[in-house]
């Protein structure tokens, strides 16, 4: 059979070659047995047994096309669609008698197609035309090709033709059992690894190739044989298919944990950014995968141009999906423990990238991985809500009552912060999102929604979700910045003309930092003699009478009444020896949303303040009182002529000793409060407006008011390096109010003799004869108790104006050292006419 | 009247009482000076008083004619006047004493919290030196609690009075104003007259002129109380820095930049600055200044208050005093400390002013003795003549020739003098120490230019 075989294939030939030679218009007869036909059919036997391979890859379908397209671009495009045709009805034909070398005739029309043209074009077509010798036939060959094709694939039809491989030939031979030899040796053909790699690439087991979890990462099966180029090439390939196990796991374990709360809206949008990576990579996959698996595609115009995919080949197409695909894993292994914003910078980390390729899929990716984050920036800047039910904004909000919310409801969460939102951006997001939630719940305002959908016109940004993406950080600056400063403007629009915050700030500094003078002298004259008693007996009760009293007698009457509700007393805790004087004060309500502004600790040291400067007022009107006794009219208009000189002179020096005494206290008292005055309240109320008009947002004005405050309490000797000095100033204050007391004593005392002296004297005139006890003992025994009397207090006297003297000195002493407050205008005015330095000076 | 015209165009208060509707939200106080009757209209508290009926019938068909209480105007029934002799008034005032007591009662009473009165008159003429020396008296008896302020005029010395018997009237009047007033703001003609002249170039003032001189001063001087601050809210708060020593309870005023009758001035650059440095030149200083070189140069200021109106910033005030002290632009006493005070004050928005910034100065000054001397010389002289003591015999305090009262008031006025020049020392402390008894007797002259009126 064999031997027929080969007889019918060497006719065949010798049939073929006749057939060429009498094409060639020299020969048109051709003698079979003729030298000239002998050598031309030995020549092609010769060819026929020699192994040339063609330089190009086996692809039956490319050639096909490429041919296709020549007749194309030739302009026979009714040929080209022929050929098309034909062919297509070629390859189609399987099963028994069909042409199995499909490829190789193609191709072997082509190059006859392709001489054809080169002879034509005049060339030496027994160089180009080697397989059959004799260069001109080849055009008639040619002419006649259209037509041979139709023919020839008649004959093949027929079962008739076997072009290549001839069995009898040694090399062919040898070739085969190189092929079986090589076959032994990888015991799995390439395809075979190709697939399995295939299927380690989408993760799964293949035959050979499998998961080996001792070197983490496919491998091909130990006791498989495969060279080792082979194994490590698999290796290699399949990397890409541990990487995408390590995605896809991470993916698959991220969804499953989904409902529990660790994932987050970003997380998912990263998941889902994976995903779409992935599901491109199964395409390619699948693309790879059909090439695999049909050796020689079917219909597909659009194909690559590859054959056979080889491992090799593999390995060029896995180079762009194995660099996406191990950022992917990089990203997985730096995410999996991060989500919400720290997710998203930690990408964003990756994306400064030069490779372009890089940049832009990372670009693709942070573009998904943020579009919820900036969702959640664009509702809280806008409506300030806070969509983010898996805690992976970075802003955090807690619940407070509301007089925190604005320091405390809501945080920045540093580690949330994405590294492409710079600091100041995050507390402007921040801030602007709290503003529209303080408005909400704080100031029940609703007129922040215009401000914010105007910002969000202003910014060309729609109010719509998704409105934002990664990349548009400036765009997201802008909206940030716009809303911020409507929000802003907004909030302090409210705040100043619906709360009146100016008008509550004025309304304290005029009832609690005493400026409504009119008031505090009113509340001060009918409140003074009831805190002389002790604490115990007072209720705060009858104060607050007493504060109604004032406000009604003053002024104030005519204030917001909304004001003057807030106004209240307050008894501070006291023990039992406290007097009134020590537990009064007044304190101011602070309702929402100004409790922002005025927290406790705020009007708690308003409350200090207050005390310090109502103990300064009532030294001040200690020492008023004190010259109302001694007023003018009142001294004076009583002459004492009828008092021995003696007394007369005592009781002239106890007076001047009061009047020099008191005027210095009344001086330093009087300076001090104008040093409270111009430099401690004026000047820190009018920086404080200033500030308060400068502020753009409830940041600056806490910052203001704080400001101001701090100011008042450190320049009112209260702050904490001041100590000592308020000690001694206390000490003076003491002082004074023992002058006080005294003083009483010694005017009483004056009074009581003035009616004296003018009784006895009336008497003496009218009855000579004494009665009662004081008359009787005469004119005599009441200028010798007189005389007593002012010697006791003119020594009283005395020891308060050394003791004073000394405390002055002291406190004068320690004012240059005060460091933390500027005192020097205190000391200025208090040593006006360096009566003070002088004095030392001397001294 | 000038004084209430002012206050009622600084509260935005009409003529005829009524609260214009731009004034509602002055943050002033209205009922220091004003208190308002049922049908809300503003009336002022205020008495008027006179012996004789021109001036007051002047007010009572002038266009301020609704705004006064009808009910507290008192004109004597004889309408005759006291024939500018001071023993007549007082006289006078004895016999009406009730009826007029009954209005000030009426007033007290309808004050929430009184704290004192204002008395504005001349110590030259019969009715405000005699009549109100009888009511210093009786105010302070009966109210010695209260403050007892009063705005006196002093008579000018320059021209010679058509009222022969001024020193007389003056002397008599000074002794009750040493005595029974807490605060005396003086005024003193003369130096109305020459600040008329010199600063507001007017050749002939008028009585109105001068008038509104003084309504200047006073309401200036009532800011503080009448526009409520931190401080200087009440009389006695103002006044107890200023008067140390009870004796030495007469005031000097000073005002910049003056202008009368809303008379366009020269506006010139108005700094905390130069406001402070010009109250302290004398040519501002509405009380002449009698003394020699010698002795002005020993003259000291016991006490200064400087009150500025007008948007200032306080800080100036610092720079301002600084810039004062280091000139050495006062003279303090040296018994004790001492510093110029300075009140901020609001201005009325409701009065344009030229200028930005305006200040008074109220001054316990000892150079004021000289004015007092003058007044002593000039009643020793007309004394030592005996001349016109006719007139006064005519009255009880005064008849069988019993001229002790005339004695007395100079030694007590004497004594003034002798503390104020006490108070230039620094050891004022022991001044007095002697036997302060001594008696001299002296005669005088005077003659009136502010309406007498009373004022709470």
């Amino acid at each position: 059979m064999e031997d027929d075989d080969q007889q019918k294939a060497a006719d065949l030939v010798q049939e073929l070659v006749l057939r060429l030679l009498s094409q060639n218009p020299q020969t048109p007869n051709p003698d079979p047995n003729s030298p000239a036909f002998l050598k031309t059919l030995r020549y092609a036997f010769r060819i026929l047994s020699s192994r040339l391979t063609p330089s190009v890859a086996p692809d039956a379908t490319a050639i096909a096309e490429s041919l296709k397209r020549r007749l194309a671009t030739q302009g026979k495009s009714s040929d080209a669609l022929a050929f098309a045709d034909l062919y297509t009805k070629f390859a189609s034909k399987t099963g028994p008698g069909s042409v199995n070398n499909k490829w190789a005739l193609v191709y072997l029309l082509k190059i006859v197609s392709d001489d054809r043209k080169s002879a034509i074009n005049g060339l030496d077509s027994s160089v180009l035309l080697p397989n059959l010798g004799i260069g001109d036939a080849a055009s008639s060959l040619g002419n006649g090709f259209l037509r041979g094709g139709e023919v020839k694939k008649k004959d093949w039809s027929n079962g008739v033709l076997l072009v290549s491989k001839d069995p009898e030939n040694l090399r062919d031979i040898a070739f085969r059992e190189y092929a079986t030899l090589v076959k032994e040796e990888n015991e799995v053909t390439e395809e075979v690894l190709v697939r399995d790699v295939l299927y380690a690439c989408q993760g799964i087991d293949g035959k050979y190739v499998k998961f080996n979890s001792e070197i983490d990462g496919y491998a091909v099966l130990d006791y498989v044989k495969v060279p080792r180029a082979t194994r490590i090439m698999v290796r290699k390939l399949s990397e890409l298919g541990w990487l995408f196990r390590k995605v896809k796991t991470f993916i698959s374990e991220s969804m499953d944990r989904f409902p529990a709360e660790e994932v987050g809206t970003v997380g998912q949008a990263f998941c889902a950014a994976l995903q779409g990576e992935l599901s491109d990579y199964y395409k390619l996959l699948a693309v790879l995968e059909a090439q695999a698996m049909n050796p020689i595609p079917l219909v597909s115009e659009s194909a690559s141009s590859s054959n056979y995919l080889s491992l090799r080949r593999l390995s060029v197409w896995f180079a762009e999906p194995i660099v996406k695909m191990r950022l992917m894993a990089v990203l997985v292994d730096k995410c999996k423990v991060l989500r919400g914003g720290a997710m998203a910078g930690a990408i964003h980390l990756h994306a400064q990238h030069g490779d372009p390729l890089v940049h832009d899929f990372m670009m693709n990716l942070l573009r998904c991985v943020c579009s919820p984050l900036f969702e959640m920036v664009r509702s809280w800047v806008l409506e300030g809500e806070l969509e983010d039910t898996f805690g992976e904004f970075f802003i955090v909000g807690q619940p407070v009552k509301v007089d925190l919310l604005w320091r405390e409801g809501y945080k920045l969460h540093p580690a949330m912060i994405p590294s492409f939102i710079s600091p100041s951006l995050a507390q402007r997001i921040l801030r602007t999102g709290k503003s529209i939630n303080f408005l909400r719940v704080c100031c029940d305002d609703h007129g922040w929604a215009d401000a914010a959908s105007e910002a969000a016109a202003a910014s060309g940004t729609t109010t719509r979700r998704g409105g934002l993406g990664y990349g548009e950080t400036d765009a997201l600056e802008h909206l940030v910045t716009e809303a911020a400063k409507r929000i802003d403007k907004h909030l302090l629009d409210v705040l100043y003309k619906r709360y009146k915050f100016k008008e509550h700030c004025l309304a304290i500094k005029r009832y609690l930092l005493l400026g409504q003078g009119d008031f505090v002298q009113y509340l001060m004259d009918i409140v003074g003699p009831k805190l002389s008693e002790p604490a115990n007996n007072i209720s705060s009760f009858e104060l607050a009478g007493f504060l109604e009293a004032a406000i009604r007698a003053s002024n104030a009457q005519y204030d917001d009444r909304d004001m003057l509700d807030r106004l209240r007393v307050k008894m501070m805790p006291h023990g039992s020896g406290d007097r009134g004087w020590d537990v009064f004060s007044l304190e101011y309500e602070a309702r929402v949303p100004l409790d922002t502004v005025f927290t406790e600790s705020v009007l708690s040291n308003y409350l200090r303040v207050f005390n310090f400067l109502w103990k300064l007022k009532r030294v001040e009107h200690a020492l008023i009182g004190i010259w109302k006794t001694m007023k003018p009219n009142c001294i004076t208009s009583n002459s004492f002529v009828k008092l021995q000189t003696s007394v007369k002179l005592q009781l002239l020096s106890a007076l001047r000793r009061c009047q020099v005494l008191w005027n210095e206290m009344n001086h330093f008292v009087t300076n001090f409060q104008y040093y409270i005055m111009f430099e401690v309240l004026e000047v820190s109320w009018s920086n404080f407006s200033k500030e308060m008009e400068a502020a753009k947002d409830l940041d600056d004005l806490l910052a203001a008011h704080e400001k101001y405050l701090n100011a008042i309490v450190g320049k009112s000797l209260l702050g904490e390096h001041s100590h000592t000095i308020l000690k001694s100033l206390f000490v003076l204050f003491e002082l004074i109010l023992r002058f006080r007391s005294h003083a009483d004593r010694l005017y009483e005392g004056i009074h009581e003799l003035q009616i004296r002296t003018k009784e006895s004297g009336r008497e003496r005139s009218k009855t000579q004869e004494s009665s009662s006890s004081w008359i009787s003992d005469g004119r005599k025994a009441v200028t010798q108790r007189a005389g007593e009397f002012l010697q006791s207090m003119s020594q009283d006297m005395d020891n308060i104006a050394k003791e004073y003297t000394s405390s002055l000195d002291s406190f004068l002493s320690l004012l240059p050292l005060q460091q933390s407050v500027d005192l020097k205008f205190l000391f200025f005015r208090l040593d006006f006419t360096e009566f003070y330095s002088r004095k030392h000076s001397k001294g | 009247m000038e004084f209430w015209k002012q206050l009622c165009l600084e509260h935005g208060i009409s003529k005829d009482g009524i609260l214009e509707d731009f004034a509602t939200q002055g943050g002033d106080r209205k009922d220091v000076f004003f208190y308002q009757a049922d049908d809300q209209h503003y009336i002022p508290r205020a008495l008027l008083i006179d012996l004789e009926p021109r001036v007051i019938n002047g007010i009572q068909n002038g266009e301020y004619r609704n705004l006064y209480n009808h009910e507290n105007i008192f004109l004597s029934d004889h309408g005759g006047g006291a024939g500018n002799n001071w023993a007549s008034g007082y006289h006078q005032g004895k016999e009406v004493e009730e009826e007029i007591m009954d209005m000030i009662d009426r007033e007290a009473d309808g004050s929430d919290s009184l704290e004192g009165f204002v008395l504005c008159h001349s110590i030259a003429g019969g009715t405000g030196s005699g009549m109100g020396s009888y009511l210093l008296e009786t105010l302070n008896d009966r109210y010695s609690k209260k403050l007892v302020q009063t705005y006196s005029v002093f008579p000018n010395q320059m021209e010679t009075s058509d009222v022969v018997v001024q020193p007389y009237n003056s002397l008599l009047t000074l002794k009750r104003l040493t005595l029974n007033a807490d605060c005396v703001v003086v005024l003193d003609n003369t130096a109305l007259n020459r600040i008329a002249v010199e600063r507001l170039h007017l050749t002939n003032p008028t009585f109105a002129q001068t008038n509104s001189l003084v309504s200047t001063v006073m309401s200036a001087s009532t800011t503080t109380l009448r526009y409520p601050g931190y401080m200087n809210n009440d009389l006695v708060g103002l006044l107890a820095s200023l008067i140390p020593t009870p004796r030495c309870h007469f005031l000097m005023t000073g005002y910049t930049p003056l202008t009368v009758e809303r008379q366009a001035n020269v506006i010139r650059k108005t700094t905390v600055l130069d406001v402070m440095r010009r109250l302290l030149q004398t040519k501002n200083i509405m009380v002449s200044s009698y003394a020699r070189n010698k002795e002005a140069s020993q003259a000291k200021y016991i006490s200064i208050l400087n009150i500025i109106q007008g948007e200032v910033d306080p800080t100036q005030v610092h720079e301002s005093l600084q810039r004062i002290r280091e000139r050495k632009l006062v003279n303090f006493i040296e018994w004790g400390p001492a510093s110029i005070q300075v009140a901020l004050s609001k201005k009325s928005p409701y009065v344009q002013t030229a200028h930005r910034v305006s200040g008074l100065m109220l001054a316990s000054h000892t150079s004021i003795r000289h004015l007092f001397s003058k007044c002593l010389s000039q009643y020793e002289k007309l004394r030592k003549k005996q001349a016109f003591l006719d007139n006064y015999r005519k009255f009880p305090m005064f008849a069988d020739n019993d001229l002790s009262e005339f004695d007395e008031s100079r030694d007590i006025i004497e004594s003034l003098v002798d503390e104020y020049k006490a108070c230039e020392s620094p050891d004022y402390i022991k001044w007095g120490m002697e036997d302060p008894e001594q008696l001299l007797t002296g005669e005088g002259n005077a003659s009136g230019v502010v309406d007498p009126k009373l004022a709470f």
